[in-house]
């Protein structure tokens, strides 16, 4: 693809499965982030559009359009899809009230039968990262490798009837990411609950390059635009706006992705 | 959102509904509890067609005013508690990045408001409240909880079977919960309620509600 070619079809596709808002309140956002993304790199004026998708399935087919060149998504996104995507990060997100890494805690019912990974069986385990099952195996629940072969992991975005499924003693274990984990304390039944394990810190969210689609000359420019773009005038307020702070250079742990 | 504050229709004045509005200035002494209730009423019931942000701030700030009032003269009144609540509402809409702790104070004063007269208003404190728990955003990043909203909608329901809005709550919130075919069905039970009603503007948007979510929850995933 040329240069020109491709300044004129760069589609930025925010992949965000699990997370509250449709993509009509999201869209806004989206569009000034690639705006002023595109600008710090000093790339043409609408040289690349933005895209928001709340499904996996939905984020999937958009990143199968070959002018998707580069793609925002959480980390157990990536870990789910990395390899298959040809994914290459290009950029850590700094999030609002978590930062660039995060733990994820896996809570069961308190003085309930779950003490380890041999004890699960039968279990289903709920989360927004449910959607990324390499995710919740390889990373958010590494330590506990290996899983049993029956335990079923789904995807949810009510997590709060997830926990309350927790607490009256049905065989569902809840992990939570960080935000989550934090507010049990302020749930009436928390005291029910009890963490059971928790990750390594790890990655929030990513940006990163798909398939090769984007020359790497130009995928390094978007790169330090990237992590300068909260200096930029207005830059702070717009990734306010999307609850970010900025982005530091990928620190990925050392099997991300791996197929 | 209609639902939420078009409420005690019959109260309103077509004349609020016309005048222009200005800096919201304090209710005369001489306005009785109904008489607030009905201007907080209005408010809601302009906020609902208004595009113009400004305007819905001066709404919201006009509307707590008036519940104020209103709590002043009758602390433990269902109508000021209630209309309290909608206040508190027209405020979250008005001011997002305070919604979380206006829509929290709203469920308050809703339970109250239920606490009082669960009736009034055709169940509106639960009806309400319903709506709430099931649109606002859910735990942690808000007071959001389709559990607990589906419990209210069908308090509201079994004490006002036969008000649509009550049905389309209920509907509502079963759709949110993941029963489809219980949605699917209630609403059906709506449509059948609404068009036993007379002709009305209520009855024509409460039909196009209905078809609409219908439609929605009907399609394939």
């Amino acid at each position: 693809m040329s240069t020109l070619t491709l300044a004129a079809l760069a589609t930025l596709v925010f992949c965000a499965p699990g997370y509250p808002g449709g993509a009509g309140d999201a869209q806004p956002y989206v569009d000034q982030f690639a705006k002023a993304a595109a600008a710090s790199a000093g790339w043409k004026p609408d040289s690349l559009a933005a895209i928001y998708d709340p499904t996996d399935q939905g984020s999937l087919a958009k990143l199968g359009d070959p002018d998707s060149v580069l793609a925002f998504m959480p980390y157990a996104f990536y870990v789910q899809h990395a390899a298959a995507l040809h994914l290459s990060p290009l950029a850590q997100v700094d999030v609002v009230g978590v930062g660039t890494q995060e733990r994820w805690t896996l809570v069961g019912k308190a003085g309930g039968p779950v003490t380890g990974a041999g004890s699960m069986m039968g279990y289903t385990i709920l989360s927004v990262a449910g959607y990324a099952p390499e995710f919740v195996k390889q990373s958010a629940l590494a330590a506990w490798a290996p899983l049993p072969a029956d335990l079923k992991i789904e995807a949810t975005g009510q997590i709060l009837s997830a926990l309350r499924r927790v607490a009256s003693g049905e065989p569902v274990l809840a992990l939570l990411d960080q935000t989550q984990a934090a507010a049990l304390v302020t749930l009436p039944f928390a005291a029910q609950l009890k963490t059971l394990t928790q990750s390594t810190p790890l990655p929030v969210a990513l940006i990163t390059v798909v398939d090769s689609r984007l020359p790497d000359a130009r995928a390094k420019a978007f790169q330090a635009a990237l992590v300068k773009l909260n200096a930029t005038k207005g830059g702070a307020e717009m990734l306010g706006s999307l609850k970010l702070k900025g982005f530091v250079l990928p620190q990925l742990p050392g099997n991300a992705g791996k197929p | 959102m209609k639902r939420v504050i078009g409420v005690a229709i019959a109260m309103l004045s077509t004349a609020g509904c016309n005048t222009p509005l200005t800096r919201p200035a304090s209710p005369p002494s001489s306005m009785t509890v109904e008489q607030l209730a009905a201007a907080v009423a209005a408010d809601a019931r302009r906020s609902d067609l208004e595009t113009d942000s400004k305007i819905r701030d001066q709404l919201a700030a006009d509307a707590i005013q008036n519940a104020q009032a209103c709590l002043q003269r009758a602390p433990q009144a269902a109508a000021c508690l209630y209309y309290d609540g909608i206040a508190l509402g027209l405020k979250a809409r008005a001011h997002p990045l305070q919604a979380n702790e206006a829509l929290k104070s709203m469920l308050s004063a809703l339970s109250s408001a239920e606490a009082a007269d669960p009736k009034y208003d055709q169940a509106g404190p639960a009806r309400v409240k319903a709506l709430v728990l099931i649109k606002a955003p859910e735990w942690p990043l808000g007071p959001g909880d389709p559990e607990a909203g589906l419990a209210a909608a069908r308090r509201a329901a079994e004490l006002g079977p036969d008000y649509p809005p009550n049905v389309l709550a209920l509907a509502e919130a079963l759709a949110k919960t993941g029963d489809t075919q219980g949605a699917v069905d209630t609403y059906r039970r709506a449509r059948d309620v609404i068009q036993g009603l007379p002709p009305s503007r209520d009855r024509d948007d409460w039909q196009h509600e209905a078809d609409q979510a219908l439609r929605k929850v009907s399609a394939p995933h």
